[in-house]
Formats: structure tokens, C-alpha cells, sequence
């Protein structure tokens, strides 16, 4: 259909100037805008190859959950006007040449695979709402706790241990003991002990963390 | 097989989806101001107060003073503000929020309805289901985001910053709490979970559910005791300080949008959809009810409960309703197994 490859040519466009934009602009913030820009087009990519729990999976996940701590920080932190520094030393010369060595392979990639590809109508699958059917949520699950089950259960090996390092690396950076609650966090300041909570200037909310941790 | 952009399963006709999709934008819109005036009026009750009586026959015509107002209001932008995301920041907040209202049931599949072509009462019906909803809430962020740091003021910046905090604390628990629905009705379509509360309403079983919905519900639509990105007694207005006229109109009117989301939603997983007693023609009716249960339930929440202090609510969201929230999954997968 004529609107489809209107929409993939939108879509595809968007990505690219998206990645683009993180890498072009200057400011931090714009570039994290830029990949929140760059993930809505691909989960717009997603949807027109009818992946579409994928989509949602890529807006919740990314956009909504990665990406807001990347704005959270940067917004935070970065965000100046400052002009970054011109990279020195060993990592200017070896950066191009990593760069050049990436597109080399991506561009095997594409034209060993996706080339052939281009003659062809794509994979036979069915579509359609049903609980059958291809990127369906149920097709979705199926695959990844029958076929994939080893990687799946890897990666959020793998992720719950980078939540527990973020923990504890967050900890041992306030210099904090084992008793120490969350609460106790938010409600002392460095300087006093003074119990009472409202004479208190609310501290750093332990919210960075909590959210890293997510 | 032509599908447009992936598969909503749809009933009908291209043109009475055009159709349907205009009758639910109109309705919707309408119905904001309608819901502004209980609230002001209902909240003057709780503080006896009269509430606004002055504009029309019983302060009826409130709302449309109030509109006129916003509209012929001058857009005011800070000098260290960033115009152009000033501007874009409220149109993110109020398309992601009329987006969702799409997937809300009104009513079944009617055959044959209109113009020979079955309807469905709903705007679609995703095979991917309450995601959607999810997917849309995910992006609402950024309205509230990019309008606190695009402003260029402490207030603003420190409201949006709250919703930030708040956004990825609570949207955890609020996906959780409906995950246990998810798994008794063995679908994410929301007509599909409507359907299988033929017997007994999913509020009986997932009750805890329910009540984590409705926490993480106030702090998903910032509504108090939840409102700490706009908390005017702290943050002036938060995210939406520098804001003015029909900017500012279109944040407020995005929140009643997501309460009436919620409202939608809740009525939909928990109390049954459209079920109720009478023909079928009142299936619409019922879920008008329920919906408008809810939002009078956010208004009576307001009127009564202060506002959370900022670390009370983050280690209440983390801390309590979490782990109850995914207790309640794990409960709920072990019944499903076991039944």
C-alpha cells in the first residue's frame, strides 16, 4: 500500500536524522532528545513490519523508562552551552578508524543480507489481530520462554546484576553504612543529625538511585 | 491481507471508523470543561463553599468564561526560555493523552449498526491492548519534561524534574497492578477483558489490584495527594509555571484527559466494562457511570487527603506499593497455574 511506504519513508528518515542529531549536536540535551526522537521512528519501524508488541515493548522500555534517566541526568548535570573539547591524545586517532572498521562491517551486513532481499515479497507470516499471530504478544512470549529461553534468562541475569552494582556502588559512594534506610537518606543532611524532619533542609532525594535500580 | 499500519482488528469501514473517531475526539472535548466545573463546584461543597454560582443559571456557564479566558490570554515567554519547545511541549502532553482514550470500550462489537457496517464501540481494539496505553503514558513524559526545562526557570525545572521522578517510579507499579488482570482474563485486549467479566467482576478477585491502580493512578495523572510536579504551596505551579492562556489550557486539559483515561481504564479491567442489568443498548450508559464514579472519587481524593511530602511519596511508591504489587502477580500466576 502507497500509505505504508509513505510512512516507512517518513519513518526510516526520522531515524536517521535522529541518530544524526545525537552525534551533531553540541548541547547534551538536544542529543539525548534526538535518540528519544530516533526511537519513536524505530518503534514506528516496528509497527509497519507488524511487530507491534516490539513497538510498545520500545516506547515503554526506551523511550519511557531508559530514556527519562538520560534526560533526568543530563537535564541535571549537562545541558550548558559550554563547547564540548576536541577529543586528544591516542582515542582522536584510533576514533576514526574504529568508526571506519564499524561501517565496513554494516555495510557487509547490508549488502551481503538485505541486497537479496530486495527482489523478494519478504517471509510468508500470518497477520492479523489474533493470539496467533506473528509479533503478537502471545507469539512474542512463546518464543522467548521456548526457543530463547537461554539468552532471555542471561540478559536479566545480567541486568539484575548491574542493578545490584548501581546499588552498591551508589552506597559506597556517600559513604554510608549497611543501617541506613532510604528514609534516613532523604531526611539528614550531612551537617546535623537533628532528628526532627521538618526542621531539616530536605537532602538529595534518594530518587537516581532508586530509579537506576529499575 | 492490507492492513494500513499494523493490526487494530477493526469492524468497520474506513468511514465510519473516520466517523467514530471524530464522535469520541468531540465527546471528549466537550466533556473536560464539564468535568473542570463538578470539580470546582463539588470542592466549594467539601470546603463549604458555594462554588462558582455567578456565571449563567447555577454557574453553569463557567467553563465557557473560562475558556474565553484562556483563549484571548497573552502567551508570555520567559527570555532564558527556549520558544519553540515551549510551544511543543503542550501539544506532547495533549496527543498522547487523546491517543490513549482510543483504546477504551464502550460497548461490543454492534452488527450491522451504521451505514451496513458492524461497530465497535470503541475507537480500536489493539492486539497489543492496555501497552498501548502504557506506550502513549511513556511518551507523555516528555510534555511535562521538555515544558519544566524548555521554560528556563528554577520552578519549572524542579517540577519537571518531580514528574520525571515520579513518572518512573509509579508507571512500575501501575503496569504490575494490572498484570494480575492481564493473567485471570489470559488477554491484553481491553474488549477481550471486558468480555471474560461476563460472571464475576475482576475487581472481586484482584482486589489489591485494584486499589495499587488506583494509587499509582493519582500519581500517573498528577492529581493530588500525588501532584508534586505542580505543587503550588512548594514549586509555585511546577512544570507549568511560566505558562499562560491556551499553553497552560492545554497541560490542564491533558490531565482531566489522562483522569478520564484512567477512569476508562479502571472501568474496564476492574468493574466490568459495559456489563450491567438492562438491554443492550445501555452497554454505553454503564460505562459512562462507572467512569464518572471514578472521577468523582479523584475530586472527593483531593478534597480530603494533603499532599505527600516528596520523600514520602518515592519511598512509599519503591518501598510499599512495589513489592505489594508484584506479591500480587506472583499470587495471581500461581492461581491462574493452579486453576
Amino acid at each position: 500500500m502507497i500509505f505504508e511506504q509513505i510512512l516507512f519513508f517518513i519513518a526510516a528518515a526520522g531515524a536517521i536524522a535522529g541518530a544524526l542529531g545525537v552525534t551533531v549536536s553540541r548541547n547534551p540535551f538536544y542529543s539525548v532528545l534526538a535518540l528519544v526522537a530516533h526511537l519513536i521512528a524505530l518503534a514506528v519501524l516496528f509497527l509497519l513490519l507488524s511487530a507491534e508488541f516490539l513497538a510498545a515493548a520500545q516506547l515503554v522500555v526506551y523511550a519511557g523508562a531508559v530514556m527519562v534517566l538520560y534526560v533526568f541526568v543530563v537535564a541535571y548535570i549537562g545541558g550548558s552551552d559550554e563547547p564540548l573539547q576536541p577529543v586528544r591524545g591516542p582515542v582522536a586517532r584510533l576514533g576514526p578508524l574504529f568508526a571506519g572498521v564499524l561501517f565496513v562491517e554494516v555495510a557487509i551486513a547490508v549488502i551481503g543480507s538485505g541486497l537479496k532481499a530486495l527482489g523478494t515479497r519478504g517471509p510468508e507470516v500470518q497477520t492479523g489481530a489474533g493470539r496467533e499471530a506473528y509479533g503478537s504478544p502471545g507469539q512474542f512470549g512463546e518464543l522467548l520462554l521456548t526457543d530463547f529461553l537461554l539468552p532471555f534468562e542471561a540478559a536479566s541475569f545480567l541486568l539484575l546484576v548491574a542493578a545490584v552494582g548501581a546499588v552498591v556502588l551508589a552506597r559506597r559512594r556517600r559513604g554510608l553504612e549497611d543501617t541506613g534506610t532510604v528514609d534516613d537518606l532523604a531526611r539528614s543532611s550531612p551537617e546535623s543529625d537533628d532528628p526532627r524532619p521538618e526542621m531539616v533542609p530536605q537532602g538529595d532525594p534518594p530518587v537516581p538511585t532508586g530509579a537506576g535500580a529499575s | 491481507m492490507t492492513h494500513v499500519i499494523a493490526d487494530v482488528g477493526l469492524a468497520e469501514s474506513t468511514g465510519v471508523q473516520i466517523l467514530k473517531s471524530i464522535v469520541i475526539f468531540a465527546v471528549v472535548l466537550q466533556v473536560v470543561p464539564l468535568i473542570l466545573l463538578l470539580e470546582r463546584k463539588l470542592l466549594g461543597r467539601f470546603q463549604a463553599r458555594l462554588g462558582p454560582n455567578r456565571v449563567g443559571p447555577f454557574g453553569l456557564l463557567q467553563p465557557l468564561a473560562d475558556v474565553g479566558k484562556l483563549l484571548s490570554k497573552e502567551q508570555a515567554t520567559p527570555t532564558t526560555a527556549v520558544p519553540w519547545m515551549m510551544a511543543l511541549a503542550p501539544v506532547i502532553s495533549i496527543l498522547t493523552a487523546i491517543a490513549t482514550l482510543a483504546i477504551i470500550p464502550f460497548g461490543d462489537v454492534r452488527n450491522d449498526a451504521l451505514f451496513g457496517s458492524d461497530v465497535g464501540l470503541y475507537g480500536i481494539d489493539v492486539s497489543i491492548g492496555i501497552l498501548y496505553a502504557f506506550a502513549f503514558g511513556a511518551l507523555a513524559f516528555y510534555g511535562l519534561m521538555l515544558g519544566g526545562w524548555a521554560s528556563g526557570s528554577k520552578y519549572s525545572f524542579l517540577g519537571s524534574m518531580r514528574a520525571a521522578a515520579q513518572l518512573i517510579s509509579y508507571e512500575i507499579a501501575l503496569g504490575f497492578s494490572l498484570l494480575g488482570v492481564v493473567m485471570t482474563a489470559g488477554s491484553l485486549s481491553l474488549t477481550e477483558i471486558v468480555q471474560a467479566q461476563d460472571g464475576i467482576w475482576f475487581i472481586v478477585p484482584q482486589f489489591v489490584g485494584f486499589l495499587i491502580f488506583m494509587v499509582a493512578g493519582f500519581a500517573e495523572t498528577n492529581r493530588p495527594p500525588f501532584d508534586m510536579a505542580e505543587a503550588d504551596a512548594e514549586i509555585v505551579a511546577g512544570y507549568n509555571t511560566e505558562y499562560g492562556g491556551m499553553r497552560f489550557g492545554s497541560f490542564f486539559m491533558a490531565e482531566y484527559i489522562n483522569m478520564i483515561v484512567i477512569a476508562g481504564i479502571a472501568t474496564a479491567m476492574f468493574l466490568g466494562g459495559w456489563h450491567g442489568p438492562g438491554p443492550a443498548f445501555l452497554d454505553p450508559f454503564w460505562v459512562v457511570a462507572k467512569m464518572f464514579l471514578f472521577i468523582i472519587f479523584f475530586i472527593w481524593i483531593r478534597a480530603t487527603l494533603p499532599r505527600l511530602r516528596y520523600d514520602q511519596l518515592m519511598s512509599f511508591g519503591w518501598k510499599i506499593l512495589l513489592p505489594l504489587a508484584t506479591l500480587n502477580v506472583l499470587v495471581t500466576a500461581v492461581l491462574v497455574v493452579l486453576t
